[in-house]
């Protein structure tokens, strides 16, 4: 049996936000999507939820225009590009590497916590490269999405999520702060 | 049609280095999740947002340019990063309604 070749197509498009979230007791940070603009603090359990982040973003699916594979990806909070914050993180090892290459490199960030342990799988965040590079003229250039276990140490990580920030303010956007 | 001559037919302001290269198509938006969703390879995007967060938006997408309208100040650090990824940052002072109705009659439109 032949293999398709894929062909991916963005489908099921979804616009809303997603939430950074941190404990004001144990510092765990969380992040999901909602369909709501939410900026209120607020008790769960043991914890003290503030809002750390609400942006714009979107999420989707792929399905393959050949063979019909659909492949959700409500799994991913955002795609992250590394800012330089640490020179021994791996992220930023492999950034370098590939740079030299015309290759640009994201991170396929999952929701908090449990991305921290459980990330995207190789097998979905190749799907993604693929189907970004499927859109693009890779003669050029070509993107490569790794996974955000590679980040060395997540508390320190300055990267920037790819999100809409502080597009419902009326007032000037300025600096972001550090999400983690 | 090239972004040499979008610049020359324009008088568009180059603020970033960068490789010409043929353009295909218009896309309007200030929301990266809009570009990241519907931008095609090619497409020249035109917008008012002048964060650095438009740099790396721009190349998942493949842009051939951000056009920044109404005379809008882009940051050093916005266009160091487009130096670095080879993304034309071009700018004007037109506002967007009336960029958009010269590019038309350019021949250029939604692809």
């Amino acid at each position: 049996m032949v293999e398709c070749e894929h062909q991916w197509e963005m489908t099921n498009t979804q616009f809303a936000f997603v939430v950074f979230e941190k404990c004001s007791h144990c510092q765990v940070v969380r992040s999901y999507f909602s369909k709501q603009d939410t900026w209120d603090d607020y008790m769960e359990d043991e914890h003290h939820w503030s809002i750390v982040e609400n942006a714009q973003t979107f999420r989707f699916d792929l399905k393959c225009s050949n063979c019909g594979e659909h492949v959700a990806f409500d799994d991913l909070a955002g795609l992250l590009y590394c800012t330089s914050c640490l020179e021994d993180c791996e992220v930023e090892i492999q950034r370098k590497k590939y740079e030299a290459e015309k290759t640009w490199v994201l991170v396929g960030f999952g929701f908090l916590p449990e991305s921290k342990s459980t990330p995207l799988s190789g097998a979905k965040l190749q799907i993604l490269s693929d189907y970004f590079n499927q859109r693009r003229d890779t003669s050029r250039s070509t993107i490569k999405i790794i996974p955000n276990s590679l980040i060395t140490n997540i508390s320190l990580c300055r990267g920037e999520f790819i999100h809409d920030v502080g597009m419902l303010s009326l007032e000037a956007p300025g600096e972001r702060t550090p999400l983690f | 049609m090239t972004t040499q001559e979008l610049i020359d037919l324009l008088g568009l302001k180059a603020l970033s280095t960068f490789e010409h290269r043929e353009v295909h198509g218009v896309f309007i938006s200030d929301m990266l999740s809009d570009v990241m969703a519907g931008a095609k390879s090619g497409n020249i995007w035109i917008t008012v947002q002048t964060h650095k967060n438009i740099v790396p938006a721009a190349n998942l997408v493949d842009v051939s340019a951000i056009i920044i309208t109404h005379g809008k100040n882009v940051p050093l650090e916005t266009i160091e990063l487009a130096n670095k990824h080879d993304i034309a940052i071009l700018s004007t002072d037109s506002e967007t309604f009336d960029l958009v109705g010269r590019l038309y009659s350019l021949g250029l439109a939604t692809k």
